[in-house]
């Protein structure tokens, strides 16, 4: 799930950058430290959207360096259990298979795969239901629920399902 | 067991004969009310008596009821005479009320030890008192014997069998005894001890009841106490005594005691000699059991019935039976016995029985089923059925795995699908399996599927907080109800089990067994769900067995060799190093001969060295396509990690000639100083993409608008490479840089795991990727050793500085994807952050692929140009106010996470990508990045111009640094052609103008009209041998030189100022216009 929220950040920014461009710099230093980042409670930042406010800045001792409080805008993606997605399989093995959502990696086993999809090896591994109507494979778009996810410091982890109602396959690259 | 006191029988008789009504009074007080006051009462009441005495009659009491129940006819109608009749009398009553009596005896007398004070008192206080209870005195005293006087010390001793056996028998009948109580029971030193004696086998009971009927015939003589014959102790049987030689006394003459050999049981260990172990072994029908001799010994077996009478059990077995040798056996060939050799597990065949004419017979059990009888065997779906002795198997600490488990399925039916059956889950326990605020269901009873939360566990029960809100609050369910409850997407760590350690995610519930996905291999698991928890953690299990790590090349034996790819707990996985198919063995530790510890290089299929770290492509056989660093090196064979490949833990196993190189060799990268090594290195890179200096010229035109970024970075884009120091103490050495501080450089050096400080100039720039950057590289290289030999003092820390900030934009950016910003750790797992990669070409494969996670995106607006340039507004060198906050994600480089980035590809699965030559234009990979004509790049952008000293980058960038850094931009006096409305010409670069676009007069000499030209519209004439030519990029750019030679797509340069020769990139000289 996508958020828009406003948080906040130390900037130590180095007094080279002072000048008259000492607010880009410090826009610019703080997309740069931020925008894909993840952390395990607001996931991963996908944008900086704007600036709140920028702190008065404090010049640390020793070093010169400035600390400037920012409170900014940005997009976060967090993937949540029960959350349907949709994503592009990345890889496909007799275990089930990976998918991505943006910078999220789902597992799908093949466990939570219907039972009546069947895992056909090859040059291009895929799931095939038994008439062969549907098949997943790499590069194809699936919708999935997240059942679980484990947060690390940088990254995060799902385990997805098909096996319900209205998941599975939503468009073949084959068939286009 | 055989027991004496003649004196006490003595006395006793007569006791007996004489006194036996107020005995019988007691006992039916004791019957009648059972109460022990009752005696109390009545001897408080009824007897005032001397203490000693009646401690006496109590004993008599007792002994006499052990005979009773002894040998009643012998002693008593023997020995008692006239008393006989009553005493049957008494005998004839309940015999609880034996018990009570005794109890009411032993209880007395500790009544009468209180009552002794309280006596005398009275007995001052009231001699009228003393008078009326005269009778029961007169009793006491009476049923004395008359020697008994004599023996002070008998009845001492009395005293203690008495206090001895009177308390020691309470336990039977007060279960509320404390251990306290029960510790003050155990013997002590002053108690008689305990002799093991040798006699034959078998005649152990025989021998202790030899000694009781010597006892008997000697009576007092013998000065043993007791003797005891053990059912489950063979060949000894043990004799309480006080000493030793009682015991030889005793046993003297006895021909089923031989030998004499007599050993005490240690004080400490006399209590288990009679404790009953208990066992207590809940032998049920589908509990699984171990055998624990015969052929079957250690095998899994499974009980099908139990016999508790005859202490038998049916199990069943996966048969080890070699027909073979049944079949000689039974047409009574001879069976050469081979003792070593137990059959391999094996579910029988009758029809294959048959062929071997074997005589199957169709039986039926006492059941009604129907069994296969061969040869005395029972045989039933292949299974043998095999009647044991309970002893014979053992039932605790079974820990079945699941292999052995899914053996006992019958092979093709699928089995009863009931593996992990509960009887299996609870023989797994341990004591305190459930914690509060475990989720566990009821897998028993009523409440069955009933799910909860553990709230308190007393011993075997356990209370729970049920799911269900109308039931009480908690409820109580025995252990062996309860089973804990996981659901797909919990994250749970693996606590015991052939699994231990592991830890990982379950994706499938089934009863009672879990199913996960291991965090780390990504493989499945199936445990049990007794034995996981759930925990956030993240761990690979054991990874280590004895001196043996994961991921080590070992020896094995007959001289294979492979990679742990997994350890369990006593064996390890061992990928062997056998090119083109995966071979795994499980290799127990005893069969690994060494650790192969060596640090080798071999050549690859292009003859490049090729040392562990490299980055390898491997281009031949099954694998080919797969590329990762080489972790191990031996024979010829190359192990690389692949991160993507899944199986075997990510190794793949390749020989070397099939494989190259990718990047830059680690190892070779000492030889940067030297050119000539380089640039064989450079000669040589087939499979390797060229740098994007090496497509058509015309390319330049565009690289200008996104090249000139590089500068920006500043110090920050050298952090994090690795450099060498080229003067000072510490020359030679390469390291890491950590930390740039003006002019100052700290650097973690390699070899030395220290942090030095040091200055810019000290350093030069390692990049053990040159090979793959090619000529453009090395060109910067060449700028930084002519620095160094030039003794430039003018070269500033910033001049540097750039050129590192430049080197972030190395072409071979492996232009991963376009979409940078979204880039996470998480796309490369374990992969060094993306902006290392943009530092050095391919760097997030070839370099230290481990280094932990940084952030991201430390230079994304330095490398990913391609989408900056899409957004001017975010373009760093353009110096008008931009409105940071206006723009949404969505407009400058992306939409959304779900969108672009499935276009972004994966470039890690697609090796054209990841080695896409055009740093620049990342979203198109295929696409052409050299055409000048590409809009995307239209160097146009307001602030693109590079050129222009003052506007680029940021303000401290010099401005002629900003030029030099860059790669070859128009430069005036070149001889360029001029494309435009379809049509070609020659022209001069007379000026450059603020925007980028160039001033050209047409002609070849610059004669002809001027125009305004777009740098798009325009490339640099190729110099020719001999041409003049003027440098547009580099260190030198601006100078002016002569081409002396051109190697492939190199120049050699002699440049007019210092007539030092050069080798350049032929992209960066453009011919000089002759005035």
């Amino acid at each position: 799930m996508f958020f828009h929220i406003v948080l906040e950040r130390n900037m130590q920014l180095h007094p080279r950058y002072f000048g008259r461009n000492l607010r880009d710099n410090l826009v610019a230093k703080l997309m740069k430290d931020v925008e894909g980042t993840c952390s395990g409670r607001h996931g991963f930042v996908v944008a900086v959207t704007g600036i709140e406010n920028v702190g008065k800045g404090l010049i640390r001792d020793g070093t010169g360096f400035v600390t400037f409080p920012v409170k900014y805008q940005c997009v976060v993606f967090r993937p949540f259990k029960g959350e349907i997605l949709e994503a592009v399989v990345t890889m496909v093995n007799k275990m089930g298979f990976f998918a991505e959502a943006g910078p999220v990696q789902i597992f799908v086993s093949n466990h939570l795969i219907p039972d009546d999809m069947e895992f056909q090896s090859g040059d291009m591994p895929n799931y095939t239901t038994s008439d062969g109507s549907v098949k997943i494979q790499k590069d194809s778009e699936v919708r999935l629920k997240i059942i679980g996810t484990r947060v690390d410091a940088t990254e995060i982890f799902c385990i997805g399902t098909i096996k319900d109602d209205f998941l599975g396959v939503i468009n073949d690259p084959v068939a286009i | 067991m055989a027991r004496g006191g003649k004196h006490e029988d003595d006395y006793e008789d007569e006791y007996e004969e004489e006194d036996d009504e107020p005995v019988a009074d007691y006992d039916d007080d004791a019957a009648e009310d059972e109460d022990y006051d009752v005696h109390g009462k009545g001897g408080s009441g009824g007897g005032r008596k001397r203490g000693r005495s009646s401690f006496i009659a109590d004993d008599a009491e007792e002994d006499e009821d052990e005979e009773e129940e002894d040998d009643e006819d012998e002693d008593y109608r023997g020995g008692g005479g006239g008393g006989g009749r009553a005493k049957r009398k008494r005998n004839n009553k309940a015999s609880a009320s034996d018990f009570f009596d005794e109890e009411a005896a032993v209880d007395s007398d500790e009544e009468e030890e209180e009552e002794e004070g309280e006596d005398d008192f009275i007995v001052d206080g009231g001699p009228d008192l003393q008078e009326e209870e005269h009778v029961g005195r007169v009793r006491n005293t009476r049923m004395l014997p008359p020697h008994h006087e004599d023996h002070e010390d008998l009845e001492a001793m009395a005293q203690r069998i008495h206090e001895r056996y009177g308390k020691q028998r309470m336990p039977e009948y007060d279960e509320e005894t404390t251990d306290v109580e029960q510790q003050a029971l155990l013997p002590s030193v002053r108690d008689p001890k305990l002799w093991m004696v040798k006699c034959l086998i078998g005649r152990e009971r025989e021998t202790a009841v030899c000694l009781m009927q010597k006892y008997i015939d000697k009576g007092s003589e013998l000065q043993i106490r007791s003797a005891i014959a053990l059912d489950h102790l063979k060949n000894y049987i043990y004799v309480e005594a006080d000493k030793e030689a009682h015991v030889r006394e005793a046993c003297k003459g006895l021909r089923n005691i031989y030998g004499q050999k007599i050993t005490l049981v240690p004080i400490r260990e006399m209590t288990d000699v009679l404790s009953v172990e208990s066992k207590a072994i809940d032998l049920a029908r589908d509990t699984w059991v171990r055998m624990k001799i015969g052929t079957y010994k250690g095998d899994l077996a499974k009980v099908v019935d139990v016999d508790n009478v005859r202490q038998r059990v049916t199990v069943k077995l996966i048969p080890r039976v070699d027909l073979q040798a049944l079949a000689d056996k039974l047409e009574g060939k001879e069976v050469v016995k081979k003792k070593a050799f137990i059959p391999p597990p094996r579910f029988m065949n009758v029809d294959e029985a048959r062929e071997l004419h074997i005589r199957v017979e169709n039986k039926k059990d006492s059941y009604g089923e129907r069994y296969d009888a061969i040869g005395g065997m029972m045989f039933k779906d292949g299974f043998l059925y095999k009647i044991v002795s309970i002893k014979s198997i053992s039932a605790q600490n079974i820990n079945p795995t699941f292999d052995e488990l899914d053996k006992f399925r019958k092979p093709g039916d699928g089995g009863d699908g009931d593996v992990a059956s509960l009887s299996t889950l609870f023989a797994n326990r341990k004591k305190g399996h459930f914690m509060k605020g475990d989720a566990v269901i009821v897998v028993k009873g009523d409440l069955k599927n009933l799910k909860g939360w553990v709230e308190k566990v007393d011993e075997d029960n356990v209370h729970i907080k049920p799911e269900l809100k109308d039931l009480p609050k908690t409820l109580a369910f025995n252990e062996k109800e309860l089973c804990k409850y996981f659901e797909p997407g919990n994250h749970v760590k693996v606590v015991s089990g052939a699994q231990e350690g592991a830890t990982g995610m379950v994706v499938k519930v089934d009863q009672h067994v879990l199913i996960l996905i291991s965090d780390t291999t990504k493989e499945h698991i199936r445990v049990f769900a007794d034995d996981v928890v759930e925990s956030s953690e993240v761990t690979t299990g054991i990874t280590k067995i004895g001196d043996y790590e994961l991921r080590d090349l070992v020896e094995l034996d007959n001289s294979n060799f492979g990679v742990i790819i997994r350890v369990e707990s006593e064996a390890v996985q061992v990928l062997k190093g056998v090119p083109d198919r995966p071979e795994v063995v499980l290799v127990k530790l005893r069969e690994i001969k060494r650790k192969i510890d060596r640090k080798m290089s071999v050549q690859d299929k292009l003859k490049n060295t090729v040392s562990s770290k490299d980055v390898v492509r491997i281009v031949e056989g099954p694998c080919r396509g797969k590329q990762g660093p080489v972790e191990h090196i031996y024979r010829r064979i190359l192990f690389i990690f692949d991160r993507h490949h899944l199986e075997h833990a990510g190794f793949i196993c390749a020989k070397a000639q099939s494989c190259v190189v990718v990047g830059g060799s680690r190892s070779s990268g000492d030889r940067n100083g030297d050119a000539y090594s380089k640039l064989s290195a450079f000669r040589t890179p087939p499979p390797i993409p060229d740098s994007p200096k090496r497509f058509p010229r015309g390319g330049r035109g565009f690289d200008s608008g996104g090249r000139h970024r590089g500068g920006r970075g500043g110090h920050d884009g050298l952090s994090g490479t690795t450099v060498k120091v080229r003067q000072g103490p510490y020359k030679g050495y390469r390291g890491r840089v950590i930390e740039v501080k003006g002019a100052m450089v700290r650097v973690e050096l390699e070899s030395q795991m220290k942090v030095v400080t040091g200055k810019f100039f000290n350093l030069g720039i390692h990049f053990s990727c040159v090979r793959f950057c090619s000529t453009w590289s090395l060109t910067w290289l060449f700028a930084v050793d002519r620095n160094h030999i030039s003794d430039n003092v003018a070269v500033t820390p910033y001049r540097d500085t750039t050129r590192y900030g430049m080197g972030s934009e190395t072409p071979m950016h492996p232009s991963r994807t376009p979409l940078h910003p979204y880039m996470t750790p998480m796309r490369d797992p374990g992969a060094t952050p993306i902006h290392d990669g943009m530092r050095t070409p391919m760097r997030d494969r070839a370099w230290n692929p481990y280094t932990p996670m940084s952030p991201p995106r430390d230079n994304w607006e330095d490398g990913n140009p391609g989408s900056w340039g899409a957004s001017p507004q975010y373009q760093p060198g353009s110096p008008p106010s931009r409105p940071y906050e206006a723009p949404t994600p969505g407009a400058g480089w992306a939409s959304t996470p779900g969108g672009n980035y499935s276009e972004a590809g994966t470039p890690r699965d697609n090796s054209a990508y990841a080695n896409a030559p055009s740093p620049y234009l990342p979203s198109t990979p295929g696409g052409q990045p050299m055409t000048p004509n590409s809009a995307s790049y239209l160097p146009g952008t307001p602030g693109g111009q590079p050129m222009t000293p003052g506007t680029g980058g940021l303000d401290m960038m010099s401005p002629v640094l900003g030029g030099d850094n860059e790669g070859p931009w128009f430069i005036p006096d070149i001889l360029v052609n001029v494309h435009r409305g379809g049509e070609e010409s020659i022209g001069v670069i007379k000026e450059i103008l603020q925007d980028g676009s160039c001033r050209v007069a047409l002609g070849p000499s610059g004669n002809g009209e001027t125009l305004t030209v777009l740098p798009t519209e325009m490339e640099a004439v190729v110099p020719r041998k001999s041409d003049k030519i003027k440098i547009m990029g580099g260190a030198l750019r601006g100078a002016t030189g002569k081409l002396i030679g051109v190697d492939g797509t190199d120049g050699i340069v002699k440049v007019d100022d210092t007539l030092d020769v050069k080798i350049l990139d032929l992209v960066i000289l453009a011919k000089l216009a002759q005035p």
